[in-house]
C-alpha cells in the first residue's frame, strides 16, 4: 500500500535522469515569463529562497491567499518532489505534512496549486473523511481572523504584553495549560520552558472523547499509559466489544490492516465478531454481530474470561469462545469501555490468549490518546475554589465537550486570566479574556509522534490567511524564550537528534531509533462481575459520527452534508433506536409526499441532565432498550455552516440509564437514501468464505441469454459492430465489496477534487444531493424470495415485507458512481450530443453543450447523474464555501464549476488522467499501472477501489477484471460498464 | 368592337349545373363560375382540366425524404464525423445503413413537412392567393348563397340573355 | 348531386337556406359576445397570467422551483406535454381521417377541432422548452450550422425525433386549417360593410387572401384538402408514436414497452375526442350553434370514445400481462408498484376514468345526453392526464437500484404552470370563437341538401 502511494505521489521526475529533465523543461514551446522572474536558474537552484521569490512574483497575479502565500513561512519548506525551479503555474506541487486537531491524526500529502492547498492525499496510511475535508476548514471564513481581548480586536503586541504582565503578577495561584493530547515532542519540550518560566504552572491534557479506561488499565497492567498497537492482519479472530475501530475508536489506520487480514484470495480471512449497542461502521462490517446493552459489556467480558478459564460461557459467547480457544495468539479482543476494570479484563483475556506481542503489542504503544479526565475534574474543583489564577487552553473546547460543561463555565469566572488559543471563537473562547487564535494545520509547522518511534512532520503549505499565530509561537513569546520562532526551534530540535531535516520534511515522516519499551509482567488484579443488567431500563450509548467526529470541524459544509454511512442522514444528529423499542414508545419514522423522512420527537432525561425535542431515527441493528446518539453536534459557536445543527450529547457522556418520553411534533431529516433493502435484487453479490474456497465464482453466476448462437453472457450479445476499445487506454475501476468498509473517505475526496457543491439540508430533503460518488448501504431483510415461495406469500406481501430491514441486519456497502457504460443509455438519448463516449471507455459530459433536458438522468439505470437545479456557486441562497471569497480558494482549477441547468456526474477524474498522460508523453515513457488514480481510488486506504488501464495486460485492474468475483452491476442490461464490482465475501461461521 | 360581360346569377347549384351544361352545348364560352362552395361535377361540366396538385405533392415528398436522408447522413455519418468520429452509446455511426432504424422517424417527418408545405405554397401561388390581394368575385353574394356565371360575348347579347333566363338565372346584368 | 338515405339522422336541424347558414355562422363574428363568453374569457385570462408568472419564476431561479429530484427528473412537465399533444390529435383525426372516410358529420366540428389541435399543440410545445435547464440555449436542438464545426445534434435521440415531429405536426396543422379557412374568411369579408368599419374589412380582406370562389380554385381546393388529409393522417399517428418512443426506447422498467406507439395513439384520440366534446358542448351554447353541432355529432364522438377507451383498457391489461409473462423481476415490480405502491391512487384514478367510466357510453341515454357527456368527457380528460403521470412518475421513482428510490410531489410552480396552459388554451379558443368562422360553412353548405333535416323530408315526399 504505502509503496504504491509513495510511487504515485512522486511525479516521474523522481528518478532524475537527464532526458526527463530536458523534456520537462521543453514542456512549453516558449518559456513562461515566470522563468524570467526566476532569472538565472543556476543561482536559484542553490539559493535557499528561490521559491519565495517565485511565489512572490506569482502572487501578485493571483488571489489574496496566494498573495499571502508569497510571504515568509513557505520560504523554507521543501516541495514534495518537484524542485523549486520547476514549479510552473498549472502544475500541482505536493507537500508532505501532518493533520492533527486533537482528535484526528493523519500523515498526509497536501496538493497545492499556485500556492493554494486544494486537496489532501494520504501519505501511505489510511485517514478519514474529516482529514480529507480539513482543507476546506483552512478556508473557513468563520475562523478567527485576529486576536481578541474580551471579544474586541487587538494586536498581538498588546496581547502578548498584557498576558505576560498578568502571568508575572500571579503569585500563589496556579497557571494551568489545558490542552488536548500533545503528540509533538518538540511542543512538549517547549511547554517545559513555559512551565519553568512561571511558578506553579501545570499542564493538563484531556481528550474530547475520553480514553481513560484503557489508558489507566494499561498503566496498571504494564506501567505505560498508552494504547497498544493492534496488528489486525495477523489475526484469525477479532472480538470487539463496542470498539468502533474501523470508524473512530483509537487510531484511524486500523482499516488497512483489518482488510489486509481479510483477503479471500489468499484463503485467510479473519472472523470478526462485534458485540455492540449502536450499529457502528465496524459492526456493519462484522461477520457476526451481537447486540448488547452497554451495561452488559463488563459481565460478558468477565464471562468470556471465565469461560476461557474453563467455566461455562454465556450462550451468546459460545461460538466466540470456541473460536478463540482454537486461535490462541491469533486473535484480538478489544473494548471501547471507558471503565478501567473492564479494560483490565480485556487485557487479561488477551494475556490469557497470549496475544500480546503477537497480534497486539503494548511495547509498541500508540500515543494518540493521553488525556486524563480525572485531572480535568480536579481542575474544575480547583477553579471553583479559586486556586487557579490563569488558564490557557489549546486544541480543546471544554465548555462544549465536557459532560459537566455548565460547572466548568461557572468555575471559569473564578479565574483571573483566561487565554484561549482556539482558531475559532468557540464556546470556550468566547468566555475567555484573551483569544490568541492558532493557525490551521496547513499553515503551521509542527511534528507528531503518534506511535512508538514514528514521527511525522507538519509544514505550512500556505502563509496564514488571517492575522493568526501558531500556539507554539505564542508560547515562545509568552515564555520570553530567545528563539526566532517555532520553526527554527523545531528544526534545531530534530537536527540535534541527528535527523536530516530536508529529507525528513520531504518524506513527511521518519523513524527514530528509540529503545523499545519493556512492559512489566502483567498480573490480573481486576475483579470479574456477574450481574446482568435489568432489562427494563433504557440505556444510552454515545458515539462519534463518521462525519463530524468530536465536532471540531462542525463548520465544515462538506462534513455536514456527508451522509452517515449507516443512517445515510446528513446535517443532523438524532437518537437511534431499535424498531421494536420504538414500537414500545410509539415512536415512528415516515416518508412525506416527496419521499423525505420525518421522525417523532422525544425528551430524554438522566438524573438532572435532560435534552428536549430530540428527533428519533429508527435504526435496525440497534440493541433493544437502548438509544444511541452522536456527539459533535449542537455546536453553539462555530460559524455559519455548523451553528445550531443537531444537539449536544456530551452532557450524557457519564450517564448510562435514561428515560424517554414521547412528545408531540415531528422532525425533518435529510437522508440521501430513503430505501434500505435490496428488495431481493441481485445488486450486491455475496458469498461466504467456505463457498468461495469451494468455488471462487460462487454467488457470481453470470446471466446468460439465449441467442441463435446458443447461450451467451450479456457482454457477448450485440446487434452492432463494436467500437474499438482495444487500442490506447481503457480506463476501468474495480470496486471490491469485501474490502470496502464504507468509511466514505472517497466521497469527500471526490467532492474536494471535483468542486462538487454543497446544497444544504432542505435540498437534500428534496433528494437533490449532488455527490458524484455515493456509498449505498443496504440492510438484509427477513423476507426473501425463497421464503415467499415456501410460505406461499403473495408478491404484494412479499415486496412490502422486503421493504422492512430485519432487526439485526447484515449490512453491505456499495460505492456507486457513474459506471461509464460502454453502451451507455444516457448517451443515446441526449438530443444535443452533450454526453458522448471517449475512445478510452469513459462516458463524458460536455457541460457547455448541455441544455438540461435531464433525459439522460432518467435513462440512467444507476441514477448517478446529478442536475444543477439552481445556480449553486455564488448564490447567497447556498451560502457555503462556493459563496465565500475564502471558501472558493479550495476549488480545483482543473475542474470547471458547473452552471445552473446542466447535468453533471463522475468523470473518472479525467483531469487527473490527462495530467498523467501529459506527464508520460513529456517524459516519453508509458503510463505505469497505479500512476493514474481517481480521487476516490487514490485515498482508499483499504484498496477497495482499484483504478487503471485494462488494456495494459499486467495492470492490477486488468487482472481483477478477469477475477471470478468480478461482476457488472445490473449485468442483464448489457450496458457494459467500465466500473465493475467484486463479490462480497463474508466469513460466517 | 367592344366585348360585353354578362353575369347570370343562380341561387341553386342544381340549376347552375344544368345551365352550364346547356350553355356549353351552345358553344358559348363560359368565362368563369363563382360559387360559395365546391359544386360537385361543375369542373367537369365546365370542362376544366384535372388539377395536378397531387403530383406536385408527391414530388415534394420525394425531395423531402432525400433531404432528410442527406441531412442525417452528413451530420451523423459522413461530413465532420469522418474527421471527428463520435461514439454515442456504442451506436454504429460509421455507416448510414447500420444506424438507419434510428433515422427513420426524422426522414418520415421531413417527407410530410416538405410535401405539405410546398404543395400548399404551390396551391396559393397557382390561385394567386396571397395576403393583401384584393381580388374578389364580381358579386359579393357569391360567397353567401348565389352562384354567378360569367360569360363574355362580342356581338349582340339579347338571345344569350333569353337563354340564360330559360336556364333559370334569377338575375342577369350586363357590363361593358 | 348525391342523395343520402333518410335512415341517417339529419346533420343540420331546421329549415335552413344557404343564407341562413351564412348568417348564423357569421353571427358570432359580427355580433357582440354574450356574458358566458366574457366570464369564461376572464377566468381563463387569470389562469393564463398566473401561469406566465410561474414560468418566469422557473426561468429566473432554475428548475429547482419544481418538485423534481435526482431520481424523478421528469414529472408534471412531460406529463402535461404528452397530455396536450394527445388532445391535439383528435382535431387532425376529425379533419383528416374522417375526410378520407368521407364522414360528412365531421364538417360541423372539424374547424373547431383543428383549432383545438393547434392551440393544444402550442401548449404542448411550451413544455419541452421550459423544462430545459437552460432554455435560452434551446436552439441547440436544431441542426443549425455553427462555428464549432462538427457540433451537430444527435439524431439517435427520441427527443430529436420529437423536435422534428412536433414542429412538422404543428406547422402542417396550421396550414391545413388555414387553407380551409380562406373561403370562409372571404365570406365574412364580403359581409363586412367597408364603410361602417373599414378596419374589419381590411383585416378580413387580408385574411381572405383574395379568395373569389372560382370553379378552378374550388377544384384545386378540394384536391389539396384531400392530399393534406392524406398526409396528416400518417403524420398524426407518427407524432404520438414518436412521443411514445421517448419512453419506449429507454431502459427504465415501465417505459421500455413495445406496445407504446399504438397504445399512445389510441390514448391520444381518446383524450382528444373528450376534449373536443368538452369544448363544443360549451361552444355550441356560447355562440349558439345548436343547429349545426347536433346531439348526433356528440353521439358519434361518444362512440369513438367508447371504442378508443376500450382499446386503451386492453393496452393497460396487456402491459400487466406482459410484465408477468416476461418474468423480468424489475418489470414485474414496476407494474406491481404502479398498482399497489405509493402511487396506487394515481393508477386507480387512471383505471376508473379511462376504462370503467367510458363503458357507460354503451347506454344510449347517457351517450345522447349532453350533460352526462360533458361530465364524462371531463373524467376522460382527467384520466388521461393521470395515465401519463402514472407512466412517467411511477416508473421513475422506483427503478433499478433501491438506494435511489424516492418520491415526487409537485411544487406550486408545477401546478401553476399546468393551470396556466389550460388558461392559455381557453383564451386562444375563446378568441378564436369570436373572430373565426367556427364552422366550415362552405363545406357545410355543400351537404345542406343531402343532410339538412328539411331537405331529407323533401326526399321522402318524392
Amino acid at each position: 500500500m504505502s509503496e504504491i502511494k509513495k510511487y504515485w505521489k512522486s511525479l516521474s521526475q523522481l528518478n532524475e535522469d537527464p532526458i526527463v529533465k530536458r523534456l520537462s523543461e521543453n514542456e512549453f514551446v516558449e518559456e513562461l515569463p515566470v522563468d524570467k522572474f526566476l532569472g538565472d536558474k543556476k543561482n536559484l537552484s542553490e539559493s535557499q529562497t528561490s521559491r519565495r521569490d517565485f511565489l512572490k512574483f506569482l502572487g501578485f497575479s493571483t488571489a489574496a491567499a496566494t498573495l499571502a502565500a508569497c510571504e515568509n513561512p513557505i520560504k523554507k519548506s521543501i516541495p514534495y518532489v518537484i524542485k523549486p525551479e520547476e514549479i510552473t503555474p498549472g502544475i500541482a506541487n505536493y507537500y508532505a505534512s501532518t493533520i492533527y486537531d486533537g482528535y484526528d491524526y493523519a500523515s498526509v500529502l497536501v496538493k497545492t496549486r499556485e500556492g493554494r492547498p486544494i486537496k489532501i492525499e494520504n501519505n501511505g496510511t489510511h485517514s478519514n473523511a474529516r482529514v480529507q475535508a480539513s482543507v476546506l476548514s483552512l478556508y473557513d471564513s468563520g475562523r478567527l481572523q485576529y486576536p481578541l481581548k474580551s471579544g474586541k480586536e487587538i494586536d498581538w503586541k498588546t496581547l502578548d504584553n498584557e498576558v505576560k504582565n498578568k502571568l508575572q503578577e500571579i503569585r500563589n495561584g496556579k497557571i494551568i495549560l489545558l490542552t488536548s493530547s500533545i503528540l509533538s515532542p518538540s511542543t512538549k519540550q517547549l511547554l517545559q520552558n513555559f512551565i519553568n518560566k512561571y511558578n506553579r504552572v501545570e499542564h493538563a491534557m484531556f481528550d474530547s472523547v475520553p480514553y481513560d479506561g484503557i489508558l489507566n488499565a494499561n498503566q496498571e497492567s504494564f506501567g505505560i499509559r498508552a494504547i497498544p498497537s493492534y496488528k489486525f492482519h495477523k489475526t484469525n479472530i477479532i472480538v470487539s466489544f463496542g470498539a468502533d475501530f474501523l470508524g473512530n475508536w483509537g487510531a484511524n489506520n486500523y482499516a488497512s490492516d483489518y482488510v489486509g487480514g481479510r483477503n479471500p484470495k489468499s484463503g485467510k480471512m479473519s472472523r470478526h465478531y462485534q458485540l455492540e449497542t449502536n450499529l457502528s461502521l465496524t459492526g456493519a462490517n462484522a461477520d457476526k454481530r451481537i447486540q448488547i446493552k452497554p451495561s452488559e459489556q463488563a459481565y460478558l467480558l468477565s464471562n468470556l474470561y471465565a469461560a476461557l478459564n474453563g467455566s461455562s460461557a454465556d450462550k451468546r459467547l459460545k461460538s466466540i469462545v470456541k473460536d478463540l480457544k482454537k486461535n490462541t495468539g491469533k486473535s484480538i479482543v478489544l473494548s471501547d469501555s471507558n471503565d478501567k476494570n473492564t479494560q483490565l479484563i480485556v487485557n487479561a483475556i488477551n494475556q490469557k490468549l497470549s496475544n500480546y506481542s503477537k497480534t497486539l503489542d503494548i511495547s509498541i504503544p500508540c500515543y494518540l490518546k493521553q488525556g486524563d479526565t480525572e485531572r480535568v475534574h480536579s481542575l474544575i474543583r480547583e477553579m471553583e475554589l479559586g486556586e487557579v489564577s490563569a488558564l490557557i487552553t489549546y486544541n480543546v473546547n471544554p465548555a462544549y465537550t465536557l459532560a459537566d460543561n455548565k460547572r466548568f463555565i461557572k468555575a471559569l469566572k473564578q479565574v483571573n486570566l483566561t487565554v484561549s488559543t482556539s482558531s475559532y471563537n468557540d464556546e470556550t473562547a468566547e468566555l475567555m479574556d484573551y483569544v490568541a487564535p492558532d493557525h490551521h494545520n496547513l499553515e503551521s509547522w509542527g511534528d507528531a509522534k503518534p506511535y512508538y518511534n514514528y514521527v511525522s512532520l507538519m509544514q505550512p503549505t500556505i502563509s496564514p490567511l488571517f492575522n493568526t499565530r501558531q500556539f507554539q509561537d505564542s508560547i515562545i513569546s509568552w515564555a520570553e524564550m530567545n528563539e526566532v520562532d517555532y520553526y527554527s526551534y523545531l528544526k534545531k530540535f530534530w537536527s540535534n537528534k541527528g535527523i536530516k531535516w530536508n529529507q525528513a520534511l520531504h518524506d513527511g515522516d521518519f523513524n527514530l531509533s528509540e529503545s523499545k519499551y519493556f512492559p512489566k509482567r502483567f498480573v490480573f488484579q481486576g475483579k470479574l462481575t456477574d450481574n446482568k443488567t435489568q432489562d427494563k431500563n433504557i440505556e444510552i450509548a454515545l458515539y462519534e459520527s463518521i462525519a463530524l467526529g468530536d465536532g471540531a470541524q462542525a463548520n465544515n459544509p462538506w462534513l455536514q452534508e456527508f451522509p452517515d454511512p449507516i443512517t445515510r442522514a446528513c446535517w443532523d444528529n438524532y437518537i437511534t433506536i431499535s424498531p421494536s423499542t420504538a414500537r414500545d414508545f410509539g415512536l415512528k419514522n415516515w416518508n412525506i409526499s416527496n419521499g423525505a423522512l420525518n421522525g417523532s420527537l422525544v425528551n430524554i432525561k438522566s438524573g438532572n441532565i435532560s435534552l428536549n425535542n430530540l428527533p428519533v431515527m429508527i435504526q435496525p441493528g440497534q440493541a433493544n432498550k437502548t438509544i444511541g446518539m452522536a456527539v459533535g453536534y449542537g455546536r453553539k459557536k462555530c460559524g455559519k455552516a455548523g451553528e445550531g445543527i443537531g444537539f449536544n450529547a456530551n452532557n450524557f457522556s457519564n450517564s448510562n440509564f435514561i428515560t424517554i418520553e414521547k412528545i408531540e411534533g415531528e422532525y425533518e431529516f435529510a437522508c440521501t437514501q430513503l430505501h434500505h433493502t435490496m428488495m431481493g435484487r441481485d445488486i450486491v453479490k455475496e458469498t461466504t468464505l467456505a463457498d468461495y474456497i469451494k468455488d471462487p465464482s460462487s454467488g457470481n453466476e453470470r446471466l446468460e441469454f439465449s441467442t441463435y448462437k446458443g447461450k451467451l453472457p450479456s457482454n457477448k450479445v450485440t446487434l452492432y459492430d463494436e467500437h474499438d476499445l482495444k487500442t490506447g487506454h481503457f480506463w476501468n475501476l474495480s470496486i471490491d465489496l469485501s474490502s470496502c468498509i464504507g468509511c466514505g473517505e472517497c466521497v469527500v475526496s471526490c467532492q474536494a477534487e471535483n468542486n462538487i457543491p454543497v446544497v444544504g439540508k432542505e435540498e437534500v430533503r428534496k433528494s437533490r444531493d449532488m455527490h458524484w460518488l455515493r456509498i449505498d448501504r443496504y440492510f438484509s431483510s427477513e423476507m426473501t424470495k425463497e421464503l415467499a415461495v415456501e410460505e406461499k406469500i403473495s408478491a404484494i406481501d412479499m415486496f412490502s415485507e422486503m421493504e422492512e430491514p430485519s432487526e439485526n441486519p447484515e449490512v453491505v456497502f456499495q460505492p456507486v458512481m457513474c459506471q461509464h457504460c460502454n453502451s451507455a443509455p444516457c448517451e443515446n438519448v441526449c438530443p444535443v450530443a452533450a454526453t458522448t463516449h471517449s475512445s478510452e471507455g469513459l462516458n463524458q459530459m460536455t457541460y457547455n453543450r448541455c441544455v438540461g433536458t435531464r433525459y439522460c438522468a432518467n435513462n440512467c439505470p444507476y441514477k448517478v447523474r446529478r442536475f444543477n437545479w439552481f445556480q449553486y456557486a455564488e448564490n447567497e441562497k447556498f451560502d457555503y464555501h462556493m459563496n465565500d471569497d475564502y471558501g472558493k480558494m479550495v476549488l480545483n482549477p482543473d475542474v470547471v464549476v458547473r452552471s445552473r441547468g446542466v447535468i453533471e456526474k463522475c468523470s473518472m477524474c479525467i483531469q487527473r488522467i490527462q495530467d498523467i498522460k501529459l506527464e508520460a508523453k513529456k517524459n516519453g515513457d508509458k503510463i505505469k499501472d497505479k500512476d493514474a488514480q481517481t480521487a476516490c481510488s487514490a485515498v482508499c486506504g483499504t484498496n477497495a477501489l482499484v483504478f487503471g488501464d485494462r488494456n495494459d495486460q499486467n495492470s492490477e485492474v486488468a487482472k481483477l477484471r478477469e477475477d471470478e468475483r468480478a461482476y457488472d452491476l445490473l449485468d442483464h442490461l448489457n450496458v457494459r460498464p467500465s466500473v465493475f464490482y467484486q463479490t462480497k465475501v463474508r466469513n460466517k461461521g | 368592337m367592344s366585348n360585353k360581360i354578362i353575369h347570370a346569377i343562380y341561387d341553386d347549384e342544381i340549376t347552375l349545373l344544368t345551365a352550364v351544361k346547356k350553355i356549353r352545348s351552345q358553344n358559348i364560352n363560359i368565362k368563369e363560375v363563382y360559387s360559395p362552395f365546391p359544386v360537385h361535377g361543375l369542373d367537369k361540366a365546365l370542362g376544366l382540366k384535372e388539377t395536378r396538385m397531387a403530383i406536385t405533392a408527391f414530388i415534394y415528398g420525394c425531395i423531402g425524404i432525400s433531404f432528410g436522408g442527406l441531412l442525417i447522413y452528413y451530420m451523423m455519418i459522413s461530413g465532420d464525423y469522418k474527421s471527428w468520429p463520435m461514439d454515442i452509446g456504442n451506436k454504429p455511426n460509421w455507416t448510414f445503413y447500420h444506424n438507419l432504424p434510428a433515422f427513420v422517424p426524422i426522414m418520415f417527418e421531413c417527407t410530410v413537412l416538405f410535401a405539405a408545405h410546398l404543395m400548399s405554397i404551390t396551391y396559393l401561388f397557382r390561385n394567386k392567393l396571397y395576403p393583401g390581394s384584393n381580388d374578389s368575385s364580381p358579386d359579393i353574394r357569391t360567397t353567401d348563397d348565389k352562384f354567378l356565371m360569367e360569360i363574355e360575348v362580342s356581338n349582340s347579347t339579347v338571345n344569350i340573355k333569353d337563354m340564360l333566363r330559360d336556364t333559370g338565372a334569377t338575375e342577369i346584368n350586363e357590363k361593358e | 348531386m348525391q342523395r343520402e338515405s333518410e335512415i341517417r339522422d339529419p346533420l343540420i336541424i331546421g329549415n335552413k337556406s344557404y343564407h341562413d347558414i351564412t348568417v348564423e355562422i357569421a353571427k358570432p363574428v359580427e355580433g357582440k359576445a354574450n356574458k358566458y363568453w366574457w366570464i369564461l374569457f376572464f377566468l381563463s385570462l387569470i389562469l393564463f397570467l398566473w401561469g406566465v408568472l410561474c414560468i418566469a419564476y422557473t426561468i429566473g431561479t432554475g428548475i429547482g422551483a419544481w418538485g423534481l429530484n435526482k431520481t424523478v427528473n421528469w414529472a408534471w412537465d412531460i406529463t402535461n406535454f404528452v397530455w396536450w399533444i394527445g388532445i391535439g390529435h383528435a382535431g387532425t383525426l376529425i379533419s383528416a381521417v374522417l375526410l378520407l372516410f368521407r364522414q360528412k358529420w365531421r364538417m360541423a366540428i372539424n374547424r373547431s377541432a383543428e383549432a383545438m389541435t393547434i392551440f393544444g399543440v402550442a401548449q404542448a410545445a411550451l413544455f419541452p422548452l421550459i423544462h430545459m435547464g437552460r432554455p435560452w440555449l434551446a436552439y441547440f436542438v436544431f441542426p443549425i450550422p455553427n462555428q464549432f464545426g462538427s457540433l451537430w445534434v444527435n439524431f439517435n435521440s427520441p427527443l430529436m425525433w420529437d423536435v422534428f415531429a412536433i414542429s412538422t405536426y404543428f406547422t402542417v396543422s396550421v396550414v391545413f386549417w388555414y387553407i380551409g379557412l380562406i373561403p370562409d374568411f372571404a365570406m365574412i369579408r364580403d359581409r363586412v360593410n367597408g364603410v361602417i368599419n373599414p378596419l374589419k374589412k381590411k383585416l378580413y380582406t387580408i385574411l381572405a387572401f383574395g379568395w373569389s370562389g372560382r370553379a378552378k380554385h374550388w377544384q384545386r381546393f378540394e384536391e389539396v384538402s384531400l392530399v393534406l388529409a392524406g398526409l396528416a393522417t400518417p403524420l398524426v399517428f407518427s407524432v404520438h408514436s414518436i412521443v411514445s418512443m421517448d419512453f419506449a426506447t429507454s431502459v427504465i422498467p415501465g417505459w421500455h414497452t413495445t406496445i407504446f406507439p399504438p397504445y399512445f395513439v389510441l390514448g391520444a384520440l381518446f383524450s382528444g375526442f373528450a376534449m373536443v366534446e368538452t369544448l363544443l358542448i360549451i361552444m355550441r351554447k356560447v355562440v349558439n350553434m345548436e343547429a349545426y353541432i347536433t346531439v348526433k355529432h356528440i353521439e358519434y364522438m361518444n362512440i369513438i370514445i367508447l371504442f378508443t377507451g376500450s382499446m386503451v383498457g386492453v393496452a393497460y391489461i396487456t402491459e400487466l400481462f406482459m410484465a408477468w409473462y416476461s418474468g423480468v423481476e424489475y418489470e414485474q415490480y414496476a407494474f406491481l408498484n404502479r398498482a399497489t405502491g405509493p402511487y396506487w391512487w394515481a393508477y386507480a384514478s387512471m383505471m376508473t376514468c379511462n376504462v370503467v367510466i367510458p363503458q357507460l357510453y354503451w347506454i344510449k341515454k347517457i351517450r345522447t345526453n349532453l350533460v352526462t357527456t360533458f361530465i364524462l368527457s371531463i373524467f376522460v380528460n382527467i384520466g388521461m392526464w393521470f395515465e401519463r403521470f402514472v407512466i412517467i412518475v411511477t416508473s421513475l421513482h422506483r427503478d433499478y437500484l433501491p438506494s435511489a428510490w424516492t418520491m415526487f410531489s409537485p411544487s406550486f410552480v408545477d401546478i401553476g404552470i399546468f393551470l396556466g396552459t389550460i388558461g392559455f388554451f381557453f383564451v386562444l379558443f375563446l378568441l378564436y370563437s369570436r373572430t373565426f368562422p367556427v364552422i366550415a360553412q362552405a363545406e357545410l353548405k355543400s351537404i345542406l341538401k343531402s343532410s339538412g333535416s328539411e331537405y331529407k323530408k323533401g326526399h321522402n315526399d318524392e
